[in-house]
């Protein structure tokens, strides 16, 4: 001990008085560095929305991405900090929300809508994966990538459409078919990700912890959220005012217990707002988007997905990346076209749809900073990945907004 | 443009036109689906007729002429299982109700045709606040004259009609305390109110009509937003005060007890009707909006006040030879069991207010409702 304060004691006077105020600084700065760039991207977006009409998602993912330290910027890849559970808690919010709109017995008296669903998603897998293949991409790689683009990111679809205040059959289907297709996409991806774990470890047991197991638990603890805050609510009473804040809690809990058990947060997230649904606790229209706490969230979650980038990532197989957008949104507006008119919409909501699911950025990115534990590098591994997230970070928004804009959907006016 | 001849139609027939809400099935906030829902229902076969309304989250539906309650009843059971079924389809729920709870009339969309634009830009907030839900009931009448004349003798009995189909209590998220809060959105409305007192059709349209087309203000019977008015093209009265009630079955029993009133003053057994009763008008009108069946009434002969429930009463064992001949006895019976018993959908939708404990759940209960089509 006494040896310590003088070895301590020793060491202080060796150091430059300049050395310390730097150290000093540079701690200041890395724990002003988040909450700037929130700020900075919240008047991008609100500049961005104003003068070019981009949805203010788009302009926070080009923020994040310009502030990262990898382009130069100060934002350190945020990835396994507090910010990253921060986001995750962002991302449980809004799955959360999109379980909550789901309404199932739909899929039951509209079953084209359920085979809507299921083609897309699985045209995407198949479509993605043969290009993958003609790409050269070895055998894993090319299934993590076609089980990615199998889904569509529920933050960018719900957040377009809660800023537009959407509503008809193009915003509902939209709803509906990302939320199946983010659980297909989860299921496949931890398929794989069992298939690999099994593969490269030659496990069985974590093999089958890492697909069915993760898939049962994680399911399961949502659920029984699902059942339990409605339950405790309905105990309380007059639950109008207080849903919002309860909710909110519970799926920061959720997230928090589901993260440090390695479990899917999304599943779980996903689980509860459907469970929670369908044991009828009615949450009112003010309370979309979690309100002021869902709006600052999101800012935090899409820089996070845009400074978890390196343009290094983003360069590597732009070609592929093109190809990927391209063929993936052509599928998904066949599958939507397709089976528009028996599902009872016109063609054109059919086609409309399909272009409304293009986002996809926000899942993916969540999706493997959640199993980063596996070691499972795809942003680096997953040739063409990295530039697909930053593509679609920015486009896939405007996609979603002008499909429902082109459909009427959208409230003349934009609020907010 | 001249107003239409008055084109006379079977005495005593009736059809009813309903204003009905689009919501959806997660917050049940109204949704913006009448195009979807009209272009489904265009290619199927429909058992009724529907249009679109001012905003993309109403449809009207509308029934053929019938003669009898049962007749009418069948056929709006049928138009609301085919809406239900279609509304399944797209995960839209329909429901009754002259108001919706909680909208925010700002986030009204007008649905895009040239008429409903050319109101909206008319009437500007006014246009989305009429994001109201309406019952109207036409009777058929021999001849215009026989129509101004019905039109007149019914004035008495409107806050029946109000109390009885009253179902607005909740506006923009709060109890209004009225049973009819949709009522004052149509009073907004310039040429909203009554029909000025003339029996003579020739009198009205080459008089009152044709001075009124001349001024500018208006330019077809459409533009008046009266509590009754008549309709020449279909040789018929139209009673318009009537909140859309939460059922099917109640609405085809409010047309009964007007074709049964109507039935009555055929017979010419009452005092006919004169400008002076219109004294009380407004008044007993405004008693039936805010209080319901618990209003009282001034009589405008006696100039004596009665409980509006009182009055309905006394008027239903008038009614009973009427029902009898017009086999609707088992419709008033309806209305007298709501009168005595249950109370109107406005005190209904309050009880669920109170056990819901929320609007959102006062929505949830009219769209149950609406589909299982009874009260009990």
């Amino acid at each position: 001990m006494h040896r310590a304060r003088q070895a301590r004691g020793a060491d202080v006077p060796a150091r430059e008085p300049t050395h310390l105020i730097h150290e000093t600084l540079h701690g200041i700065l890395a724990s002003v560095a988040w909450p700037a760039a929130i700020a900075t991207a919240w008047v991008v977006g609100e500049l961005a929305y104003r003068l070019l009409s981009l949805p203010r998602i788009s302009s926070y993912g080009i923020a994040g991405f310009a502030m990262a330290a990898s382009q130069g910027g100060f934002l350190d890849n945020p990835s396994g900090t507090p910010v990253a559970l921060l986001a995750h808690f962002a991302f449980g919010l809004i799955l959360f929300e999109l379980g909550y709109r789901i309404n199932l017995r739909w899929l039951r008296v509209n079953p084209w809508l359920a085979i809507t669903g299921v083609a897309e998603a699985g045209g995407s897998f198949a479509a993605v994966f043969i290009l993958a293949q003609a790409f050269a991409l070895p055998m894993v790689p090319s299934l993590l990538l076609a089980a990615l683009a199998m889904a569509t990111s529920p933050a960018a679809v719900l957040r377009v459409a809660n800023e537009l205040q959407s509503s008809g059959q193009v915003t509902e289907r939209l709803f509906h078919l990302t939320a199946c297709n983010c659980v297909l996409s989860l299921f496949v991806f931890k398929a794989v990700v069992g298939y690999w774990v099994l593969a490269s470890a030659g496990s069985a047991f974590e093999a089958v912890w890492n697909s069915l197991v993760v898939i049962g638990v994680s399911v399961a603890i949502g659920a029984a959220f699902g059942v339990a805050v409605p339950a405790l609510l309905r105990q309380l009473g007059r639950i109008d005012r207080n849903a919002t804040v309860a909710f909110a809690a519970a799926a920061l809990l959720l997230t928090a217990v589901t993260h440090a058990f390695k479990f899917s947060p999304l599943l779980a997230a996903l689980a509860f707002g459907l469970v929670a649904r369908h044991r009828r606790a009615i949450l009112s229209q003010a309370q979309r988007n979690f309100g002021t706490l869902g709006d600052l969230l999101t800012v935090l979650l899409f820089v996070f997905i845009a400074a978890s980038l390196d343009w290094q990532q983003v360069r590597n197989g732009l070609t592929l990346a093109l190809a990927v957008i391209a063929l993936r949104l052509a599928v998904k507006m066949a599958a939507t076209t397709l089976f528009a008119r028996p599902s009872g919409i016109t063609w054109r909501k059919g086609a409309l749809t399909g272009l409304a699911m293009t986002p996809m950025s926000g899942l993916v990115i969540v999706l493997l900073e959640q199993t980063r534990h596996l070691k499972l590098y795809a942003l680096d591994q997953v040739a063409g990945l990295a530039a697909i997230v930053l593509l679609l970070e920015v486009i896939g928004p405007i996609l979603t907004r002008q499909a429902l804009v082109w459909a009427g959907e959208t409230h003349p006016r934009e609020g907010r | 443009m001249a107003l239409n001849a008055f084109k006379a139609s079977e005495p005593l027939s009736m059809g009813i036109e309903l204003e009905l809400q689009l919501v959806n099935w997660t917050d049940f906030d109204l949704s913006g689906s009448a195009s979807d829902l009209l272009h489904l229902l265009g290619h199927r076969t429909f058992p009724g007729d529907v249009k679109p309304e001012i905003t993309e989250s109403m449809i009207e539906i509308s029934t053929a002429v019938h003669h009898s309650h049962a007749e009418l009843l069948a056929q709006l059971r049928n138009i609301r299982d085919a809406l239900v079924r279609s509304g399944d389809r797209l995960n839209v729920a329909v429901c009754g109700g002259g108001t919706h709870p909680f909208q925010r009339w700002s986030e009204r969309r007008i649905f895009p045709n040239p008429r409903f634009n050319q109101l909206s830009t008319l009437y500007g907030y006014l246009a989305k606040q009429f994001t109201v839900f309406g019952q109207h009931i036409h009777i058929g009448c021999a001849s215009a004259n026989e129509a101004l004349y019905l039109l007149h003798a019914l004035n008495r009995y409107v806050p029946h009609f109000i109390a009885l189909s009253a179902s607005s209590p909740f506006f923009q998220g709060v109890d209004t305390q009225f049973d009819s809060a949709r009522l004052n959105s149509v009073f907004a409305f310039p040429l909203s109110g009554r029909a000025p007192l003339i029996f003579d059709w020739r009198e009205f349209a080459e008089h009152y009509f044709a001075k009124m087309e001349k001024t500018g203000v208006v330019k077809s019977m459409k533009d008046f937003y009266w509590d009754i008015r008549p309709k020449p093209e279909y040789g018929t009265i139209e009673l318009r005060v009537c909140d859309t009630p939460l059922t099917v079955d109640r609405a085809a029993a409010l047309a009964a007890y007007l074709q049964a009133l109507c039935r009555m003053f055929l017979q010419r057994d009452e005092a006919p009707p004169v400008e002076d009763d219109y004294l009380v008008y407004n008044y007993n009108r405004f008693q039936a909006c805010r209080f319901g069946l618990d209003g009282v009434l001034v009589h405008p002969k006696s100039n004596a006040s009665q409980l509006l429930r009182d009055d309905i009463l006394a008027t239903l064992v008038r009614l009973e030879p009427h029902a009898a001949a017009l086999d609707s006895v088992a419709a008033l019976d309806q209305l007298r069991h709501e009168v005595i018993g249950e109370g109107n959908h406005a005190s209904l939708l309050r009880q669920h207010f109170a056990n819901a404990g929320s609007v959102q759940g006062v929505v949830d209960a009219a769209v149950t409702l609406f589909r299982r089509g009874r009260s009990r």
